[in-house]
């Protein structure tokens, strides 16, 4: 599909698959990575126009790796790390008819305290587990698009999820 | 141990059947999927999503000028960052060197220029000059008055608003103040330019434009007065004397129904401002009196 004598990625067809194959995937790592606070939105703009931008320079296989890149760099000029706090949907999901008053309000306490044990995860944690369980991507997937292996990724997951475990327990016994 | 090997496994969905019943039997089994099911509320909101590739396309081309003009505005600031440089290295040899030595009203000072000539700066007065330049071209510049004890050697300029005083090496009083110029010669012979006109000044004169009027006359001191703390004048109108009343005693003096337009010849003392006012009032026939901290008013006696 891709020319091999073409260096950069300037041509219309080429850059239209990178976007379609990478704008979802950046919006999904910078919204882990960051949380909600910022226009992501502008970012993965912003990021993909120096792309066009530098379309000569940026040839096919690099093109994921300068996105991530550029994307984040983007992000944090704009923000000094701060705290972040991923928003929950608020809806439940079941609606049973025996969920009393007092199990809605345990609910909601659990996903603050889940709330709050993200956001103290480090970013590559929260980034390959959210990955992982909420757009149930394959350890594999996560690992080509950050350019690391599958084993780190795994062990992220883990680590992640041992973090968050330990968190919610330790809140719970309080 | 056991339990999170299980645990890394089923995290990734490579549990066999057997090994999931064991994960099944495990007493935090439930919290385990309860985590793994709440993550998905932790979904980006639906209301957020990455925009088309066609609205980007959009964005593109509405910012395209943008893009362009990246690459057009940079030779305009390469040639902007000449000019930065180039006014900064101006700055840097034309005017770090620049020297000034300013007085007040009723302060004087003297110090020496580079080559060792002395200058005596009467109050109010202002002088600059470049200090590196110095050996090439000897030329300062003046505002008020100060005497000249100039050291032989090359020529040396006193540049004024109304008019350049050159000499060789001599003693000398310039005075520019307003439309008041006044050159006094104490040695040697001093050039003085001023406007078209070319002089030659010898030892012991005086040379005064006011107004455009010229007068010559003799010295007869061979230091100028106010370094005696005299301020001296020959017909010039009162409001000068006046003024320069106000610069030797930092004062204000307002002259009520008082003809400065009238000529006085005299002097006053810079020292003692009784004795200086009635100096500058008796000949007139007029009255002064104190009308406020800093403030001094003459006028018309009434007999």
């Amino acid at each position: 599909m891709i020319k091999k004598n073409s260096k950069g990625v300037c041509e219309e067809h080429l850059f239209s698959n990178i976007y379609e194959k990478y704008s979802k995937d950046l919006y999904t790592y910078l919204y882990f990575k960051f949380g909600g606070q910022i226009t992501i939105n502008d970012k993965v703009q912003d990021a993909f126009m120096q792309l066009w931008i530098n379309c000569k320079k940026v040839i096919p296989a690099k093109a994921r790796a300068y996105l991530f890149k550029v994307g984040k760099n983007l992000v944090l000029n704009d923000i000094k790390h701060q705290k972040i706090v991923l928003k929950y949907q608020q809806t439940p999901q079941k609606n049973y008819t025996n969920e009393t008053p007092e199990f809605l309000l345990e609910e909601e306490q659990f996903m603050q305290k889940y709330q709050l044990a993200l956001g103290k995860l480090t970013e590559d944690q929260r980034i390959a587990f959210l990955m992982n369980k909420v757009k149930g991507k394959r350890p594999t997937e996560i690992a080509e698009m950050l350019g690391v292996t599958r084993r780190v990724i795994e062990n992220r997951i883990f680590v992640a999820f041992k973090k968050l475990k330990e968190e919610i327990k330790e809140l719970n016994s309080k | 141990m056991k339990k999170d090997y299980l645990t890394k496994k089923w995290l990734v969905n490579k549990l066999t059947d057997a090994e999931l019943k064991d994960f099944e039997r495990m007493d935090d089994f439930d919290i385990n999927t309860k985590i793994v099911e709440k993550a998905k509320l932790f979904d980006i909101p639906v209301s957020e999503s990455v925009k088309s590739y066609s609205d980007f396309k959009k964005d593109l081309s509405n910012s395209g000028s943008k893009v362009i003009r990246l690459n057009t505005i940079s030779p305009l600031l390469r040639v902007a960052g000449v000019f930065v440089i180039a006014i900064g290295l101006y700055f840097l040899f034309f005017f770090n060197n620049l020297t000034i030595i300013e007085t007040l009203a009723s302060q004087k000072t003297n110090f020496e220029l580079p080559d060792a000539s002395e200058v005596l700066l009467n109050v109010d007065s202002q002088i600059k000059f470049n200090k590196r330049k110095w050996n090439d071209k000897r030329e300062l510049t003046l505002k008020g008055e100060a005497f000249f004890k100039v050291e032989k050697g090359s020529k040396f300029d006193v540049i004024t608003s109304n008019g350049i005083v050159s000499v060789v090496g001599t003693k000398f009083n310039v005075k520019s103040r307003d439309n008041y110029f006044e050159v006094k010669c104490f040695e040697g012979i001093v050039g003085i330019k001023s406007n078209d006109i070319i002089k030659e000044l010898k030892k012991g004169n005086t040379y005064r434009i006011y107004n455009n009027t010229i007068m010559i006359d003799s010295v007869t001191t061979n230091q100028p007065e106010w370094m005696h703390n005299i301020s001296s004048f020959k017909s010039v109108p009162l409001s000068m004397v006046v003024h320069e009343f106000e610069r030797q005693y930092g004062i204000e003096v307002e002259a009520q129904k008082v003809d400065v337009e009238r000529i006085f010849t005299g002097s006053f003392a810079n020292d003692n401002m009784e004795q200086a006012l009635i100096s500058i009032t008796v000949p007139f026939n007029l009255k002064y009196k104190k009308s406020g901290s800093n403030k001094i008013s003459i006028y018309k006696s009434e007999q």
